[in-house]
């Protein structure tokens, strides 16, 4: 394994100013290939590593936000708040197909390390697990409630695999994670990370809040939950940023972080290729990225981004990051 | 589907009046309705234009427009959701309403209100009056003012109920009957869905109750004699009004409905108020406020709206369903207004925030022309390009639609005060 990068030697490379938001986005298998689903409800291609870097319609087949693009089997598998997915071949430039996947909106899509399956998660509460060359359902998977205790529609977040592929977890509006076997379909486990959810009955009588992210560990023994943290008023994402990290043996939580510094939603983790590190990002009116050491459970470096971030991907060494949200586009290297 | 009680006939909505009364008087209070006021020809045509009553939905903090009846699919500004048709041809609203996109033929939309306030305080002011108060005079607000209108002088049941249960922006926009006096201030409820200290005391028993009240009245009636006082009057008012509001107290249990009717508005707070509204308007209220807070989406739009709206149209659709099943629509307005809409420009923490220069409104019932829309908004939905409609114009329609002469003048002393600002007029084509 190639030497992992220290949080403190990332720099920031590249900054695109885009019209758009941009809510997900995904590397191909081209160096400096990544793929964007927009608010404009089309995914973008750009190569990064070009000396200018244009994005390119890929196309505009969704009809609302692109947020979640994934790329397996030579596709780039899309998700939008439409409930459709759409395969697009990237190397022949072609629409592959289209499925009605989910009845409410698609929140996330990413694919498994192999790239044989493709998950999505949506507000229907439901994750599908795809076979990423056919475009066929292989499982459904349900265990989360779809209403909240206070009889509001909750929402399916937050969808990942572990790093062997075996396992996958799921998060929802109230906190909820459950831990799937992807084989079998059947839950292993599940969690429970209220904190990161904020029903106001009093002053407002509204929610905000949810897991939004998880992340497993490289070596499969934690999972880590990111949100935002309780919020006075709900009216702005005021919260601090929280990230939970729970074993995946017993279910148990591990550690509580909330920035001390930002506040906002953690849209997306990450471990480091070792585990030594997990690297969180999102944002409220302004974005930040922040570096969590795991074994001293406590932040290793915590900065701004330009933006509210929605997303982000890495290579597997952690070589590029791409920070995706408010109409920009951010990539950090390590020097 | 038609009342078993109402054959429409004038006569017969008299009856139904009675029967509400009398139903009311056998287990709430024998002073209730007035049934002698009933009973006078003279006062027949009077009674029909005190029937119209209004419910309104308050959308406090500002419900956005663009995720509701103003959408704007595939603009930059235009969020998320789809449009969906309605039951008016050419007309569509946000997906998140599909129960009122059925409805909408009963509906009166107004698209174009440019209000110019996009402060929750004075905004909130604003559109309960619609008008700005004076350095020295405090306007009433349109529920004081359709009390006064409405409510009858004989009447026991409170004449203007606001529920606003949430703390946010409570104190934004209270109800205030301003210059018209304590007479029509609001019975305000804010911690539950029942009205605190209207409950005789325990240590005073039925018996004592009634009879002090007797004492009460034999003394002033030997008071008053010989002498001639509009004080002594409003004393003796005053007096049958509380207990008349203490035997009110049924009109806000739900446990009254049937469970199907009680499930039919849901089991949110917000669905629970609107069918005690239902209740309270049936037995004669003028005016009840039902305040759903809080609507300030800065951060989360989307899902903010994508939680409440579905809530809004269940609610909005099961109360128009059950007044027109009780034949009940055409005496009754529903109306939905806020202090304001929200930005078209969406933030960075994906919010949309105060924004008055665009935004929407509905009335449904009484006589507001249902399946009328009026105003227009640009492609974008930042400006109103056609039919723009301010405070004083709205709330002049609203009136117009009661029956109410929005050029009536009150009076402070010797000074003439119209209902509305001078000049403003009401839109004739949204009036049936």
């Amino acid at each position: 394994m190639p030497p992992v990068p220290t949080p403190e030697s990332f720099r920031q490379t590249g900054d695109h100013n885009r019209p758009v938001i941009t809510f997900a986005v995904a590397l191909g298998d081209r160096p400096g290939r990544a793929y964007f689903g927009c608010s404009d409800f089309k995914v973008y291609e750009a190569d990064l590593g070009a000396a200018k870097v244009e994005f390119k319609e890929l196309h505009g087949t969704h009809g609302s936000y692109v947020t979640g693009v994934a790329f397996a089997a030579g596709c780039v598998v899309s998700g939008a708040y439409d409930g459709k997915l759409v395969w697009w071949n990237t190397a022949e430039n072609r629409h592959v197909r289209t499925v009605d996947a989910h009845g409410r909106w698609v929140r996330k899509v990413v694919a498994s390390p192999d790239g044989a399956l493709v998950a999505s998660v949506a507000d229907d509460m439901v994750c599908k697990l795809w076979d990423a060359e056919t475009g066929r359902v292989v499982k459904e998977l349900r265990g989360h409630a779809e209403r909240t205790p206070t009889h509001f529609p909750s929402m399916l977040y937050g969808v990942t695999f572990s790093h062997d592929g075996r396992k996958l977890a799921t998060c929802d509006k109230v906190g909820k994670v459950v831990i799937w076997d992807v084989a079998s379909g059947n839950q292993l486990g599940a969690c429970e990370s209220p904190g990161m959810y904020t029903w106001d009955p009093v002053q407002r009588l509204h929610s905000i809040g949810g897991a939004r992210t998880v992340a497993f560990s490289p070596d499969g023994t934690l999972l880590a939950v990111g949100g935002i943290g309780k919020i006075g008023n709900i009216d702005h994402l005021e919260g601090k940023a929280r990230v939970e990290v729970f074993t995946v043996a017993d279910g148990r939580s591990q550690w509580v972080f909330e920035s001390d510094r930002y506040r906002g939603l953690v849209n997306k983790l990450q471990f480091a290729p070792d585990g030594s590190w997990l690297l969180a990002a999102g944002g409220a009116g302004e974005g930040q990225f922040e570096f969590l050491d795991v074994a001293a459970k406590r932040p290793k470096r915590q900065d701004k981004l330009t933006m509210h971030t929605h997303d982000f991907a890495a290579t597997p060494d952690f070589g590029t990051v791409v920070y995706v949200g408010h109409n920009r586009v951010v990539v950090h290297k390590p020097a | 589907m038609p009342s078993p009680f109402f054959c429409g006939s004038d006569a017969h909505r008299v009856s139904r009046r009675g029967f509400f009364g009398a139903a009311a008087a056998a287990g709430v209070a024998a002073d209730m309705t007035g049934l002698n006021v009933l009973g006078s020809p003279a006062l027949a045509s009077e009674l029909r234009r005190g029937q119209k009553r209004v419910i309104l939905l308050w959308l406090a903090g500002g419900s956005s427009q663009l995720e509701t009846f103003d959408p704007k699919p595939g603009a930059p500004t235009g969020g998320p959701f789809r449009a969906i048709q309605t039951d008016v041809p050419g007309l569509q609203i946000s997906e998140l309403m599909p129960k009122m996109a059925t409805r909408m033929k009963d509906v009166c939309l107004i698209r174009g209100l440019n209000t110019r306030n996009g402060d929750h305080g004075s905004g909130a002011k604003l559109m309960m009056r619609g008008r700005r108060d004076e350095p020295s005079l405090r306007y009433p607000d349109l529920g004081a003012v359709v009390a006064r209108e409405m409510g009858r002088a004989d009447s026991q049941v409170p004449d203007y109920v606001t529920f606003y249960t949430q703390t946010e922006g409570r104190s934004f926009a209270p109800g205030d009957s301003g210059f018209l006096g304590a007479r029509y201030a609001p019975m305000e409820l804010t911690t539950n869905n029942t009205p605190e200290f209207i409950r005789r005391l325990d240590s005073i028993t039925e018996t004592d109750h009634r009879e002090r009240a007797e004492l009460r009245n034999m003394l002033g009636r030997d008071f008053v004699r010989g002498r001639t006082s509009d004080a002594l009057g409003s004393h003796a008012e005053a007096y049958g009004r509380v207990r008349g509001i203490m035997g009110s107290e049924r009109l806000f249990d739900v446990s009254q409905e049937s469970q199907r009717t009680r499930d039919r508005y849901g089991p949110t707070q917000f669905g629970q108020q609107a069918l005690i509204a239902r209740r309270l308007v049936e037995a004669g209220v003028p005016f009840v406020r039902v305040a759903r807070a809080w609507w300030d989406s800065h951060g989360q739009n989307f899902e903010t709206h994508q939680e409440m709206v579905p809530e809004l149209d269940h609610v909005m659709a099961t109360l128009i369903d059950d007044l027109k099943e009780r034949n009940l629509l055409n005496d009754v307005m529903v109306v939905t207004l806020a202090e304001f809409g929200r930005t078209p420009g969406i933030n960075a923490s994906l919010g949309r925030d105060h924004f008055a220069s665009a935004w929407s409104m509905t009335m449904t019932g009484a006589s507001a022309k249902g399946g009328a829309v009026w105003g227009r908004t640009d492609p974008r939905g930042q400006t109103v390009t056609h039919e723009e409609v301010n405070a004083a114009n709205l709330f002049a329609t609203i009136y117009a639609a009661l029956g109410i002469s929005p050029h009536k003048n009150y009076y402070v002393g010797s000074r003439p005060i119209p209902l509305v600002d001078p000049g403003a007029e009401p839109i004739e084509a949204l009036v049936k």
